[in-house]
């Protein structure tokens, strides 16, 4: 992996799907009618935000190894949560803060159930997603929140700072706190450590445990701040809003561990690849596919993607 | 301390796994600078007093003095804290992390940046210290952002050693080292237990191999069921005669 020698293979590996991604990007730039238009370019960026702030969670907790399979219906709660008290008129920071206390509850439990009950995360995240879900529909008896809601809540998504959409700068704030986690503290090596080799970072002093509930409790934060700025972009909460974004999310982090780190949940990857999967699905809407073929594509690319990764990996292990 | 004080010091240490008793009451004096191996057949109970000493599993009975005074390892981190780290027959390395990832799991360098209670990791300082630790056991690599899956097995083994070297251990316990590696390996690996002791640290070494146990160790600790029933020093004892000795053990438990 020096720079002296770059082996072309592992270049393909590292930055093939990003190439295709942007070929992708660059296509529907051109063939795609109005894509390239400044409104679509930014409704594509606004959608991305939502999709890549739940898919960062999910990637985290994929980092200490732990499947979240309930960050959905952990967002749509949260949303449903925070929709709930903006409606019965208590300030914005509050309904915020309830959001986020709503992943971190879930989150936490989560972890919990994970560590200390030893359920796999496959069955214990599921188990939560129902309970979420459960709560949702009691709460909002199975309506919406809409109404006229405050602006000082709607702006936080809706809003512009320094002439960049509110989302983006939300976006770009989780990316950099993931990454910043991730790549450059100690917890965040703790946490690579724990995902790669359990046991071995036992072993090596590390507790592997509290990094799984760390990994677990920000998936469920991540969440909670994506259900906020849905609710707000939306002005409205329903019980069901985020239910969709669980495979797209799922299928951002699988394509982005095609890239820049193959093999391995990583946050560059798993924020372009959240990019990739909306500008297919706006670029496909826009050529005049039918609805389905989004579906349909999103399938193969997260079966795709685990093909892809899981050979690249064999390659890494024989190559001596 | 004067030389007469164990390092490390085990008294009546039992282990059992639910109606299985895996290690009865076994009293060990480890003294400073010694290179101490571990003998016996699968199943005597090595592994599972090992484990005991690396935190990696609690005692039933019995007590741990170092250097005289009591202690309690209840997890690898608190044995690590107090110099004692342990290097098991898989390795306990991250093969797709890179070796100073590997070196430094668990105890990564950190510098201040702009406040100073906001610490980042310090990888390039890691990398040169691993270099460092590598190449004092003489391991030939050069690239330490190299993944551990692409090393061999001698260089994985100079690389496990690194990570105790790096926690400044005092005792260093060796689970087979060169269990699963080729002749040429295990020369390297052997210079670098000979290494560790001229260093003057202190080796426990559990092996199979009773050419490495008769190179390298000052004295021979032999288990069977669970009991230790032989610590002599080496003398001139010879590999036949400690295979003897533990089949002549297992006669007796049996």
């Amino acid at each position: 992996m020096s720079l002296g020698r770059i082996d072309p293979r592992e270049l393909i590996g590292r930055y093939g799907t990003a190439l295709a991604g942007l070929a992708l990007i660059l296509f529907f730039l051109i063939f795609a009618p109005n894509f390239a238009s400044t409104m679509n370019i930014i409704n594509v960026l606004k959608d991305t935000s939502f999709l890549a702030i739940l898919a960062l969670g999910f990637a985290l907790a994929f980092t200490v190894s732990e499947l979240d399979l309930s960050v959905a219906e952990m967002a749509s709660l949260a949303a449903v949560v925070c929709g709930w008290l903006v409606h019965a008129q208590y300030p914005p920071a509050v309904a915020v803060s309830a959001a986020i206390g709503v992943g971190i509850v879930l989150g936490t439990l989560n972890g919990y159930g994970v560590t200390v009950l030893r359920i796999p995360s496959l069955i214990m995240t599921l188990g939560t997603a129902a309970i979420a879900k459960g709560f949702a529909f009691m709460i909002t008896q199975g309506v919406a929140f809409v109404g006229r809601w405050p602006v000082g809540f709607t702006g936080l998504a809706r809003g512009y700072s320094f002439g960049i959409p509110n989302l983006v700068l939300w976006m770009a704030g989780a990316t950099l706190f993931a990454y910043g986690l991730v790549k450059w503290t100690r917890t965040g090596a703790h946490m690579v450590a724990t995902g790669e080799a359990d046991e071995a970072a036992r072993l090596a002093g590390i507790a592997t445990a509290r990094m799984k509930r760390i990994g677990l409790l920000l998936s469920g934060v991540f969440a909670g701040l994506m259900a906020m700025l849905l609710a707000a972009n939306l002005s409205s909460a329903a019980p069901n809003m985020a239910g969709d974004y669980l495979l797209y999310a799922i299928a951002a982090v699988l394509l982005g561990m095609t890239m820049f780190e193959p093999g391995k949940p990583n946050i560059p990857g798993t924020v372009f690849a959240a990019l990739v999967l909306k500008v297919l699905g706006n670029g496909l809407v826009l050529m005049g596919a039918p609805y389905y073929i989004q579906d349909i594509v999103l399938g193969a690319i997260i079966i795709g993607s685990v093909a892809f990764s899981a050979s690249a990996m064999k390659k890494a292990a024989f190559k001596v | 301390m004067t030389s007469s004080t164990p390092l490390l010091s085990l008294r009546g240490i039992g282990k059992a796994y639910g109606p299985v008793v895996a290690v009865r009451d076994v009293d060990l004096d480890i003294f400073k600078g010694e290179v101490v191996a571990l003998c016996g057949d699968n199943g005597a109970g090595k592994s599972s007093l090992i484990k005991v000493i690396s935190g990696a599993e609690e005692a039933t009975s019995g007590t741990i003095s170092l250097r005289g005074k009591p202690v309690t390892f209840a997890s690898p981190h608190d044995a690590l804290a107090n110099g004692v780290a342990t290097i098991y027959q898989d390795l306990a390395l991250a093969p797709r992390l890179s070796i100073a990832q590997n070196v430094f799991m668990g105890s990564e360098l950190t510098k201040p940046v702009l406040l100073p209670f906001l610490r980042i990791l310090d990888k390039k300082k890691m990398i040169a210290e691993s270099q460092r630790y590598l190449s004092q056991l003489s391991a030939a690599v050069t690239d330490m952002t190299r993944p551990v899956e692409r090393l061999s097995g001698g260089q994985r083994q100079a690389v496990a050693i690194s990570r105790a070297l790096r926690w400044n251990a005092e005792i260093i316990i060796m689970d087979e080292p060169t269990a699963a590696l080729g002749v040429k390996e295990s020369a390297l690996v052997l210079d670098l237990i000979r290494k560790l002791k001229a260093d003057g640290r202190t080796v426990i070494l559990i092996s199979h191999n009773m050419r490495d146990v008769v190179a390298l160790a000052d004295r021979v600790v032999i288990m069977g069921a669970g009991r230790k029933y032989v610590d002599r020093p080496l003398g001139n004892l010879t590999a036949d005669d400690i295979a003897h000795m533990i089949m002549a053990g297992n006669a007796k438990a049996a």
